[in-house]
């Protein structure tokens, strides 16, 4: 069987998380079966070096296009299956991802299963343990097979960047489907840390949804300063415009890493603990104490949020002598 | 421009959520539907194109408490509202739904569909990308700005990490918005009153188009892992056992 793991990148980089599809792949391979790593850009990105353990690297190129849109990403990975035959294809819960898994779903007519946590390979099918309702419900799924599965960052270890040797690296020339796109990227913004760079915070104090308005993160300000700490949000607090973009942790904002990180009425969902969850120390207060961010927290404190904040500055406050 | 958009009512998971007796369903009885969160900034999104191209807005709704949801979008500024049918305990699937969405998007000759990126109940996939797939159309999802340019748009995705790519768009298309470019705007008790009068249409259910899906054994709410040291609930006691944690970390005041 031959099982392709989705891995994305760009300027000659790939992310870490096509190494944890590449884990993820060969978890479930037998003896036999065939681990190909699938890539779409503009340059397979030294790619001897950086596909893990995959038996093979599919490297879908086209010279001018950084960014291979989703749907192009998608097509491209059918064609490749229709000629050489799948029966798994893994990919990552991400920007791409999130439109890849269902687009070749659904042009393959296979199942898929989002958001898997675990699984398990039993004959001709699988066992998927995947998270539903945020995370607060687990679901056993039976998946047939050939099937698609959409792989939570962090479920599987990344793969060791195991040199491939030429030989084991097909190129194919994407330029005509990439030029015949109804969907051109016409500009890359990318992220100026000269303002705030989260990821190099050795503290960080950050608010949720449960803060409850835009007035109130002054108090979770005071408190950062105090503690010499970053103030950061997760993705309830910027999409409200309480706070910039670069201040939020998460999926889709910065993955951070620091000594301590605080997570005043924050709950905890997914995409906020890929972005927090290997911090060193984490303090969550939470109202719910079935909040998921107590499960990743070291310590957790179910008091009311703004008295904490008031006794804490107060504590915090530097003495006169 | 003929624009639809789809919203989802889904289960209020900040509660307590408990299983149905045989395990394959969450219990509903006591719960409080919402609307999707990302469908609310789709249909943001949808009524400000709108503004900027004099749009016609068609809104789809599925799901408990759909009712009150499309007054909702007829006072924001939906043109026609339609609610699909659903049955009491259905988990709404993207992937059931997608041949609902196709049919109605090639009868009223839609030029955009738009939804949000994803639903707490999207255990089998994504909506934007199956419709977009299925009808082969551009779609793209994780969009936080959508605007009018020419004939097509222009829309922003957040890739992760900062990082922002803006596309140029043909139509027609499918977005699973994110965030909407401007937040979802506030609805005053008068216009809400004035919106319910406006008729909602009933629209027909299609049935799934794929031949094999993933079926659910069985549910199970995680264990608490316990991980966490618990603190407490006394403010005052929490602050006092914080700042010792901190102290003997190192990691006190500065």
């Amino acid at each position: 069987m031959k099982i392709y793991a989705c891995t994305e990148g760009r300027s000659g980089q790939v992310d870490a998380v096509s190494l944890e599809m590449i884990a993820a792949a060969r978890s479930l391979a037998r003896d036999g079966d065939d681990v190909i790593a699938f890539f779409a850009g503009s340059a397979a990105a030294d790619a001897a070096g950086k596909f893990g353990t995959a038996d093979r690297l599919v490297a879908a190129i086209a010279p001018e296009a950084d960014i291979v849109v989703a749907g192009t990403y998608a097509r491209q990975l059918c064609d490749v299956i229709a000629a050489e035959g799948a029966g798994i294809v893994v990919v990552p819960y991400s920007a791409n991802g999130l439109d890849v898994a269902s687009s070749v779903a659904a042009r393959l007519d296979w199942p898929l299963v989002s958001y898997v946590e675990k699984i398990a390979r039993d004959g001709q099918s699988l066992s998927v343990v995947a998270q539903l309702y945020g995370g607060k419900v687990l679901a056993d799924c039976s998946v047939p097979l050939p099937a698609v599965l959409m792989v939570n960052p962090g479920a599987f270890a990344e793969a060791t960047a195991t040199p491939l040797s030429p030989d084991r690296i097909d190129t194919i020339d994407i330029a005509e489907l990439v030029a015949a796109s109804r969907v051109r990227p016409i500009s890359i913004d990318l992220p100026d840390f000269s303002d705030v760079d989260l990821k190099a915070a050795e503290r960080i104090v950050c608010v949720g949804r449960g803060i409850g308005d835009e007035a109130s993160i002054d108090l979770a300000r005071d408190l950062a300063a105090l503690l010499g700490a970053e103030i950061a949000g997760s993705r309830p607090v910027v999409d409200n415009g309480w706070l910039p973009k670069l201040r939020q942790v998460g999926k889709s904002g910065q993955k951070v890493k620091p000594k301590l990180y605080m997570a005043l009425g924050v709950s905890g969902a997914p995409e906020h603990l890929e972005g927090m969850g290997q911090s060193d120390m984490i303090i969550a207060v939470n109202t719910d104490p079935k909040a998921p961010i107590f499960n990743v927290a070291h310590y957790g404190a179910t008091c009311d949020l703004f008295e904490l904040m008031s006794s804490l500055s107060e504590r915090l406050q530097p003495s006169d002598t | 421009m003929n624009i639809l958009v789809i919203l989802r009512m889904v289960p209020d998971a900040a509660g307590e959520l408990l299983l149905t007796g045989d395990g394959l369903g969450i219990d509903r009885e006591w719960l409080d539907f919402q609307l999707n969160d990302f469908d609310d900034h789709a249909l943001e999104d949808a009524i400000l194109l709108k503004e900027a191209t004099g749009a016609k807005v068609t809104v789809i709704a599925i799901g408990e408490g759909t009712n009150r949801i499309l007054q909702m979008a007829a006072a924001r500024g939906a043109d026609e509202v339609i609610a699909l049918p659903c049955e009491e305990d259905e988990l709404l699937s993207s992937r059931d739904l997608a041949a609902t969405v196709v049919d109605l998007a090639r009868a009223r000759s839609a030029d955009l569909v738009v939804c949000g990126v994803q639903s707490s109940e999207d255990l089998f996939g994504q909506l934007a990308p199956y419709v977009g797939a299925m009808l082969d159309w551009p779609h793209i999802s994780g969009t936080n700005r959508i605007e009018a340019s020419g004939g097509g748009l222009h829309v922003t995705q957040e890739r992760g990490a900062g990082v922002s790519v803006t596309y140029e768009v043909v139509l027609p298309a499918v977005l699973g918005v994110q965030t909407a470019t401007k937040a979802p705007r506030y609805v005053s008790g008068s216009k809400l009153r004035e919106a319910s009068k406006t008729p909602i249409g009933r629209g027909e259910r299609q049935a799934s188009s794929f031949t094999l899906s993933a079926s659910i054994e069985g549910l199970r709410i995680p264990e608490e892992t316990g991980s966490a040291q618990q603190l407490g609930e006394d403010a005052e006691n929490v602050a006092e056992r914080i700042v010792a944690i901190l102290e003997s970390n190192g990691i006190g005041r500065r």
